[in-house]
């Protein structure tokens, strides 16, 4: 921990998102480096503004100085997660996937609950915000998918995350096809959470045994031969930050290694020329909103990159902004008011570029922008499908 | 060419390192900027100083010692960078007023004069001297703002205090981009039974909508209204540096955050790549040729040991003009430090001098010799700079 690299600039509090709109959080720097000095691990911590921390990861990517924020803060919250009782919201959202998982198995009747008047009412008493609606659930999650197998010569294991799998298995199915049309086999290795929820609501030890078994899984492909590709860039960020940082997980370097975005990965494919994708025109003017932790995985923006490959897209960049939503963060009572005005300003500023579509890798951005908006909200891998004419899978 | 592959990779974000990279952006060249995090500009007061050491810049750059870095670029160049300058930044709905023939002065939040030559348009009307009398707004609970000095230094000023319910920079000038906080803002203004000759803001007045809120508020007011740059976080500095970055995305350019360069791959005339590592493996993004725009101790262009200065991508051979007791004036506040002068020494291709490496140019205040506190000349210097760098460096990439 660097803190003492700090020379408090303030740019970082420049770009913190929250400390725009939420007058309660004293901003990354004197949450941050400040604060850190006069912490010590034998007194209990009583900074309950370090819960208003979205972990964005901005100031860490503004700091001239290599100082890292987020990470200080994050560490602070997961102390005083251990040592503060924990509101019903976060041990909710902590076990996310425990509770997607139920939510999927009974989506039929999960979905009609979550978006009836009684549902919205009991949200509310558990300290859930209901400013955007609940995603649905999906019946039919991607890991029922049935998988075809042909040798080709790279071979990947798609860490797909709970979104994709217990709400939008569609964009998953795509995924595996995009894949598998520039000569990818994919397989689906087990996986859990990648932990993230559970390190946002402040529970170590339940992230520690996720990111355990999800390394131990991973890993094994990773001997075996497979790229690891995940396309949900927080998942991804846990795997390449979390993983080795604050996890401590043993084989966390190896992971890294060989962990990949899937436009990355797909930039990848093209660059060895491997794959050699005939893009067809699809015209069109989208406003990309690049989601923070996409700018935290430090590797540029492939997405649009292959974008910029499409003829006829015009893809404005937008990555000033956070949506505020923060994946748990804004559904969380107590933060809804951050979430939306932040939401609403990302909103204005996509709308002054007259574009039609969001773009998005991230799902909970999507969420939250085509909920505030109203617009059609994609994943950049829809709009390539789109133009490669890959069939919609049913 | 390859995703990763580029004419022109730039590094640093700062004035120079954007102006550099729009100049060959907008010539049709494929162009990379990578930067370690945000720029020393978001600190500044976002005003264009030239050579603030006299009236008239010009004459003042020719008084300048000979070894400043000023002296290799042609008055035409930085005549045609503020020119470039000025275009972008009226594109973007943030125009600079001023001249290259006279400086001009802005109000500091110490009440006392800062010399400049362009000035953003929030601050035009500035009093350029102590005549007219002036009304400051403030906010409640805003941090390093004290109308009291102003108003003990002049005639004839008053102040008013308006409670926003917040109080930070940042948070003001994201509230003033809001329709209704503006609108109940102006309601509490008209209450304030303005008589004086001007009005004067805190700059913290909007963030990309800045110039059209002065303009509001000085129509509905009937007076001058100006901004007053603050200490950071400096709204001024933070619209200059967001302007020239979408400017620069407007134009083609990639841009690279938070992407530190750890190694980089040389032949014995020209560096090839540069690489950053992330917890996995490391990106490498190639290049025909390199712009260093990484500023000085404070931007991370270089840094200071007891082993002596090392510039920190390419560790080009650093000038430092005595030896380490010649480095500080004993006198805190004294301009003359001699650590003002360290950087890199270049000729007048801006090719840094002392290095085999033809494909190499830089601008900005990494140059040797530039003093710049002593001689007011920072953005000024980082434009002209910038110009010349990216004139070479198309030159060099049209061999």
């Amino acid at each position: 921990m660097n803190y003492e690299h700090c020379i408090r600039c303030t740019i970082c509090v420049e770009n913190c998102p929250v400390f725009r709109v939420n007058p309660l959080f004293p901003g990354p720097k004197q949450a941050g480096p400040d604060a850190q000095r006069f912490r010590s691990d034998k007194e209990r911590i009583e900074d309950d503004w370090l819960l208003l921390c979205s972990q964005c990861k901005r100031c860490e990517m503004a700091c001239p100085c290599g100082v890292e924020p987020a990470h200080i803060i994050l560490r602070e919250q997961q102390r005083y997660g251990k040592e503060h009782p924990q509101t019903t919201a976060h041990l909710l959202f902590a076990n996310n996937y425990y509770l997607s998982a139920l939510g999927s198995l009974t989506a039929p009747l999960a979905n009609v609950i979550a978006s009836s008047k009684t549902g919205k009412k009991i949200f509310s008493k558990l300290g859930i915000s209901t400013h955007i609606p609940f995603p649905r659930f999906s019946f039919r999650t991607l890991r029922n998918e049935r998988m075809k197998q042909s040798r080709t010569a790279k071979k990947a294991a798609f860490f797909h995350g709970c979104f994709i799998n217990f709400y939008r298995p569609d964009i998953g199915r795509k995924i595996i096809r995009l894949l598998s049309a520039l000569n990818v086999d994919v397989v689906l290795p087990p996986q859990w959470c990648c932990g993230l929820p559970a390190l946002g609501n402040g529970n170590l030890t339940l992230a520690k045994h996720f990111a355990q078994k999800n390394a131990a899984s991973l890993s094994n492909y990773i001997d075996a031969g497979y790229d690891i590709v995940y396309s949900c860039t927080s998942c991804g960020l846990c795997l390449l930050n979390d993983y080795p940082g604050l996890l401590e997980i043993p084989q966390a370097k190896k992971l890294a290694e060989n962990c990949y975005d899937l436009h990355e990965y797909l930039l990848k494919l093209i660059e060895e020329g491997y794959a050699q994708p005939q893009f067809r025109e699809w015209p069109r003017r989208v406003a990309y909103h690049i989601p923070c932790h996409l700018r935290a995985l430090k590797i540029g923006y492939p997405a649009a990159k292959l974008m910029s490959l499409i003829p006829g897209l015009e893809c404005e960049i937008l990555d000033d902004t956070c949506c505020g939503l923060s994946g748990s963060y804004g559904f969380k009572k107590s933060n809804e008011v951050t979430a939306v005005q932040l939401g609403q300003r990302a909103v204005s500023l996509i709308r002054k570029t007259g574009a039609k579509d969001i773009v998005a890798d991230c799902g909970s951005c999507r969420m939250q922008l085509g909920g505030l908006s109203g617009m059609k909200a994609l994943d950049p891998a829809e709009i390539l499908c789109e133009s490669l004419g890959i069939a919609t899978p049913k | 060419m390859g995703a990763n592959e580029y004419d022109a990779v730039i590094i640093g974000a700062g004035v120079a390192g954007l102006a550099a990279a729009s100049f060959l952006a907008e010539q049709n060249l494929k162009v990379a900027l990578i930067t370690r995090g945000e720029p020393t500009a978001c600190l500044s007061t976002g005003a264009v100083d030239v050579c603030s050491k006299g009236d008239r810049p010009l004459s003042a750059i020719k008084k300048l010692p000979p070894e400043h870095p000023f002296h290799l670029v042609a008055e035409e160049t930085l005549r045609v960078s503020l020119d470039k300058f000025q275009q972008i930044m009226k594109a973007a709905g943030l125009p600079y007023v001023g001249s290259i023939e006279k400086n001009r002065f802005i109000l500091t939040a110490l009440g006392t004069f800062k010399t400049s030559c362009l000035v953003p348009a929030t601050m035009e009307a500035s009093p350029q001297d102590a005549s007219e009398s002036l009304h400051v707004v403030t906010f409640k609970g805003l941090k390093d703002f004290y109308p009291g000095y102003i108003i003990s230094r002049r005639k004839n000023a008053k102040c008013s205090i308006y409670d926003a319910g917040i109080s930070s920079t940042m948070s003001l000038a994201a509230h003033f981009e809001e329709r209704p906080f503006f609108e109940k803002f102006l309601l509490w203004l008209e209450k304030q039974n303005i008589y004086q000759d001007k009005i004067a803001f805190p700059a913290v007045l909007g963030l990309e909508s800045a110039a059209e809120i002065v303009n509001t508020l000085a129509v509905l007011t009937g007076k001058p209204v100006f901004e007053i740059p603050t200490l950071p976080p400096s709204m001024p500095g933070r619209r200059l540096f967001n302007a020239l970055k979408k400017n620069l995305r407007d134009k083609g350019g990639d841009i690279y955050w938070s992407w530190p360069v750890t190694g980089i791959e040389t032949t014995d005339t020209v560096i090839e790549t540069v690489t950053s590592f992330s917890e996995g493996h490391a990106t490498s993004i190639s290049g025909k040729a390199f712009i260093l725009a990484t500023g000085s101790f404070i931007g991370g262009g270089l840094t200071a040991t007891r082993e002596g200065i090392r510039e920190n991508i390419f560790h080009l051979p650093v000038h430092i003009p005595g030896p380490h007791e010649t480095w500080f004036d004993d006198n805190y506040f004294s301009m003359n430090h001699g650590i003002g002068r360290v950087g890199i020494a270049a000729d007048a291709a801006m090719h840094p001098l002392g290095t085999s490496w033809k494909n190499i140019f830089v601008c900005g205040s990494i140059l040797a010799e530039t003093q710049i506190l002593k001689n007011g000349c920072g953005h000024g210097l980082a434009l002209a700079t910038a110009l010349a760098a990216a004139k070479s460096c198309a030159e060099y990439l049209a061999r």
